[in-house]
């Protein structure tokens, strides 16, 4: 999750105007839990003054301190001590997202039979992940790791959404935290029935995975909503596009939704908003700016006349004026990424920039397709005069 | 599978506990039934065969009234459809009244036992046992409570028991193993049922009984005892968001996934059919002198891949005409036999060719899934395929447990006509048997690859689906499915057909489907890849359904489903389940309403 990853835990990524870890909380509030660990490691402050004193559900959280990051498992070990024996409890991992309530479909699966269940997905990536067999009464009976999706192969992958009894922390220690093992040994010793996702679903592990999940949230709008307080004169609304309070939007702005303006936010003279962009609380767009399918983190200044499309830009980024982001190869192929000495494929045609937090750009600056820039870092005005020496 | 419902309470609960087995129908609906207490009066059963709407209006559940009953929506799968067979089951002093879900393994014994104690049995059902020893139980031990559980301790097998008694009449005793039954907590009333949907919109509050456990569940109380201890269990309410329709799909986004999913089973089912009766139907289809399949959409498709297997198994070629053209084109008499393909029994196209049939006095047939049908009660020689109700509009399992005994009345055909011999009938039975873990291996290993297929061509309108031979009916039937899940043009054909001028429309809009069969079958899988060849040479997309082959040769396509290789025999029922996850997955992309299409009904019972 690079650039953003040395700066804030997945969770506290904003997509369609609001935080991963917010959705997940309101979608466990929305199926009937009001109590929840939260085993926090990365960033830890981040997510513990995000979310004290009190979460606007209402939902009663109690933080635990991972200390060294070592895993899913060996963390759950960590809240070993706040569920009591014959207890089961919802596990979730934070970075997984959903296009609708998971929880309450897996809850009510694992109601039919009141045994350990897993929740299951379909990913196109599924050479990634742990695939699972199943046999009969969706009762999973192996899981095997990273089969060759390219072969032909490749099944319904765990979803990161579990019903588990407390008895599972028995198996995370026998196995030693090591979770894969310990869910072959509830296979094995008890049994974890399937619960099918058949939604869109989520592992956010690529910054260009926020845009997916952006777009994954935005797709389930399907009205324009904006506040009372905000003010339009001569602006051009075309589809889902939600205006926050104070938000202040300028004459001749052009807002195509999907789109999401955050609070407080200002949208300048003549700027143009394409589909699926999302700009964070107390952004700035300056005048004439153009932005295409992006995240824009709160606190965000975008100069004027400047491009910004299938990017990603953190939280208070100065992007001086006529600024422009390359979304796409020359000869129109696949995006590449380097990632130290390799390339990632991203799957995808059109690719902008990854903008890490407090980054400065200079005016005038052009980022290629794929680029990443490194949080804080200081990209000089691109000058013509004086001449660079 | 059966669904059972109970309401206690002190006002009328009669219309809601109605409405319960309404909601439980997904669960069986070939009879139902209500049982209602009113004080220390005997009991007011009213059960009879048919839907929940269609028993309402022969036994007038308008006009009942009551406090305090228990409702049973059933599904047979042995015993007939008959009023009797129905549930509630009555004691013979009409003091106890009993539904119950599940199978009782040791029913004979019991039976025999309470024969000779002089109880009168009224049914042919294993549920009528418990009633009867709750209330010779009851006469010794004078405490319905300890009556209950001591016959419970008597039971074997699996089940969820609903009891309603007079001596207790604002009691409702209830029991589970190993099928689900739990306890809703409402202000006015308290539910029981098989899942929430029995009760969801009078409460969210839920307790869950588990296996081994029995509660009584009053008006406003309920309590949970271990069946073998007596002792009492606490167990926390839950409140839940709840979908009632989840529910019933057990885990599953859809229907048609679920069906898709109980496929191996229902082969099983389909096998497991007593052979007299494949073998019954077999004699006919050789003694007379013509023999016609027929069926409409789905079906029709099943009985043209029917027809393959007689010809090429047992040197027979059936005529297969779709139902709604049956009588504008068949000629029958007496000397004919007729069989009709239907998953509901009451196809409105397949009955009237029925109809037709019957007044020209041939012999009639019919492989149904559902008992007590127009169809089933008809036709002279009936094969029930044990298909479990099928809910979702597309027929996947039905369809494909029809293919099955054609197949098996084939082989028994085939023998008779010396086609085969009895060994070699011996061995397809067995690769039949093959066909469970086959399919199971076939949605466990591939359905990552064909969703990742249908996601990168659901925007594609329009599908050529090709096969020859027995592949292609298969290739057909699958094309329906894509029109109707999908509503994606796809249109099935003969693979030879191609060059007589469908060859015209293949361009880079038009993707095609190719069912190819295992190398063993040597000159159709040459003649088939010489059609993928063709349509490799204009530059179409080709999807090839493909068995593991031996030989190196890159094949013609552009992208391949390989399967485990697999006996011929088998071989079109596998693309079959292949071509099935293809159109899901392509219209779940499509985000299309699965399980109720537009414009399709679960069974067509108009002209």
């Amino acid at each position: 999750m690079a650039p953003f990853s040395s700066t804030r835990p997945n969770p506290m990524i904003p997509v369609g105007g609001r935080y991963v870890i917010d959705r997940t909380v309101s979608m466990l509030y929305e199926a009937g839990i009001n109590s929840m660990k939260l085993v926090v490691g990365h960033r830890p402050q981040m997510l513990t003054k995000h979310l004290s004193p009190e979460h606007p559900t209402g939902m009663a959280i109690h933080f635990i301190d991972q200390g060294k990051q070592n895993g899913i498992g060996k963390a759950m070990l960590k809240a070993r001590d706040q569920f009591s024996p014959g207890e089961h409890f919802v596990l979730v991992y934070a970075d997984t997202l959903t296009a609708s309530n998971i929880i309450s479909v897996i809850l009510q699966s694992f109601s039919l039979h009141n045994e350990p269940t897993a929740a299951i997905c379909l990913t196109r990536s599924g050479e990634k992940y742990g695939n699972v067999y199943l046999g009969k009464d969706m009762k999973i009976t192996k899981i095997i790791e990273k089969p060759k999706l390219k072969a032909g192969l490749g099944n319904y992958v765990l979803a990161g959404v579990f019903v588990l009894p407390e008895a599972f922390f028995g198996f995370l220690e026998k196995s030693k935290g090591n979770m894969e093992a310990a869910l072959k040994h509830l296979i094995k010793k008890q049994s974890l029935r399937a619960s099918i996702w058949g939604d869109d679903w989520l592992d956010m592990a690529y910054p260009w995975d926020i845009l997916k999940a952006n777009q994954m949230v935005m797709d389930q709008w399907k009205e324009a909503a904006i506040h009372q307080s905000v003010e339009l004169s001569n602006t051009k609304i075309k589809g889902p596009v939600r205006i926050c309070e104070g938000a202040d939007i300028r004459a001749g702005a052009v807002l195509e939704g999907p789109a999401y303006i955050g609070p407080g936010s200002f949208i300048g003279h003549n700027v143009l908003l394409r589909p699926y962009t999302s700009v964070g609380a107390n952004s700035v767009i300056g005048h004439g700016a153009e932005l295409k399918n992006c995240v824009i983190f709160p606190e965000t200044v975008v100069g004027r006349l400047s491009f910004i499309g299938d990017s990603v830009v953190g939280e208070g980024v100065d992007i001086g004026a006529g600024t422009m982001t390359i979304n796409r190869t020359i000869d129109k192929k696949e995006v590449k990424i380097k990632e130290g000495r390799t390339l990632v494929r991203a799957g995808l045609n059109k690719l902008g920039a990854f903008i890490g937090d407090g980054a400065v750009i200079g005016a005038s600056n052009i980022l290629d397709a794929g680029s990443m820039v490194q949080a804080g870092k200081k990209i000089p005005h691109n000058c013509s005069y004086p001449a660079k020496r | 599978m059966c669904g059972i419902a109970g309401i206690a309470s002190l006002e009328d609960i009669s219309e809601r506990l109605v409405g319960s087995i309404r909601n439980l129908e997904y669960r069986g609906y070939d009879s139902c039934g209500i049982a209602l207490v009113n004080g220390s009066k005997a009991i007011r059963v009213s059960k009879n065969i048919g839907t929940v709407d269609e028993v309402g209006a022969k036994e007038n559940f308008s006009k009942l009234k009551g406090s305090l009953g228990i409702a049973h929506a059933r599904w047979a799968t042995h015993g007939k459809v008959t009023k009797a067979n129905a549930h509630p089951h009555t004691s013979c002093g009409k003091g106890f009244s009993i539904t119950h879900n599940g199978i009782i393994s040791n029913y004979t014994n019991i039976k025999a036992g309470l024969l000779k104690l002089g109880h009168k049995f009224s049914s042919e059902t294993d549920t009528e046992v418990i009633v009867h020893l709750v209330e010779e139980y009851y006469k010794k031990l004078k405490s319905v409570e300890q009556a209950f559980v001591s016959a419970l301790r008597d039971l074997d097998g699996s089940f969820a028991i609903a009891l309603v008694t007079k001596h207790e009449p604002g009691r409702i005793y209830c029991a589970r193993f190993e099928s689900p039954l739990l306890i809703g907590l409402g202000d006015d009333a308290n539910y029981i049922g098989s899942d929430f949907s029995a009760f969801i919109q009078h409460t969210k509050s839920a307790v869950f009984l588990e296996d081994g456990e029995y509660s009584i569940v009053t008006h406003d109380s309920h309590c949970i005892k271990r069946i073998s201890t007596g002792e009492t269990v606490s167990r926390p309410v839950q409140e839940l968001k709840w979908d009632p329709e989840m529910a019933q799909k057990g885990g599953f986004p859809h229907y048609m996934l679920k069906e898709i999913y109980e496929q191996p089973q229902i082969v099983q089912n389909a096998l497991d059919i007593d052979r007299k009766l494949i073998r019954g139907f077999a004699k006919i289809a050789l003694e007379k002198s013509r023999l016609y399949i027929t069926g409409v959409g789905t079906t029709f498709y099943v009985a043209q891949l029917g027809q393959y297997y007689f010809s090429q198994y047992a040197g027979l070629t059936p005529m297969v005409i779709s139902s709604d053209e049956f009588r504008f084109l068949a000629q029958v008499d007496k000397n004919c036999a007729v069989l009709a393909l239907s998953q509901s029994g009451e196809t409105y196209d397949t009955l009237t060719a029925l109809r037709h049939a019957k007044s020209m006095k041939a012999t009639t047939a019919a492989i149904v899934n559902v008992m007590g049908s127009s169809m089933a009660r008809m036709v002279d020689h009936l094969i029930l395929q044990q298909s479990g109700p099928e809910i979702c509009v597309i027929s996947t399992k039905a369809a494909l447990s029809q293919m099955i005994i054609l197949a098996r009345v084939v082989l028994e055909v085939g023998v008779m006509n010396k086609r085969i011999t009895l060994k070699q009938a011996k061995t397809f039975e067995k690769e039949i048997g093959q066909l469970p873990g086959a399919i199971e291996k076939i949605l466990n290993e591939k359905s990552g690859f064909i969703h990742s297929i249908a996601k990168t061509h659901s925007k594609i309108r329009h599908w050529l689906f090709l096969g020859r031979g027995r592949y292609y009916p298969v290739a057909r039937e699958s094309a329906l499915k894509m029109k109707e899940v999908a509503y994606v043009h796809a249109e099935g054909m003969p693979s030879g057909f191609l060059k007589h001028g469908t060859i015209a429309l293949i361009d880079d809009r038009l993707n095609s489907v190719i069912f190819t069969p295992p190398e063993e079958e040597k000159q159709l899988y040459e003649l088939t890849l010489s059609s993928a060849e063709e349509i490799k040479a204009r530059g179409g997309y080709l999807l090839g359904i493909t068995f593991k082959s031996r030989s190196k040769e890159p094949l013609p396509f552009t992208d391949q489903i390989v399967l485990p290789e697999a006996p011929p025999f088998i071989a079109p029922f596998l693309e079959m389940v292949v071509a099935q996850l293809l159109s899901y997955f392509t219209a779940t992309t499509l985000k299309r309403n699965i399980d109720r299409p537009r414009s399709l009904a679960k069974s067509v019972t108009v002209a």
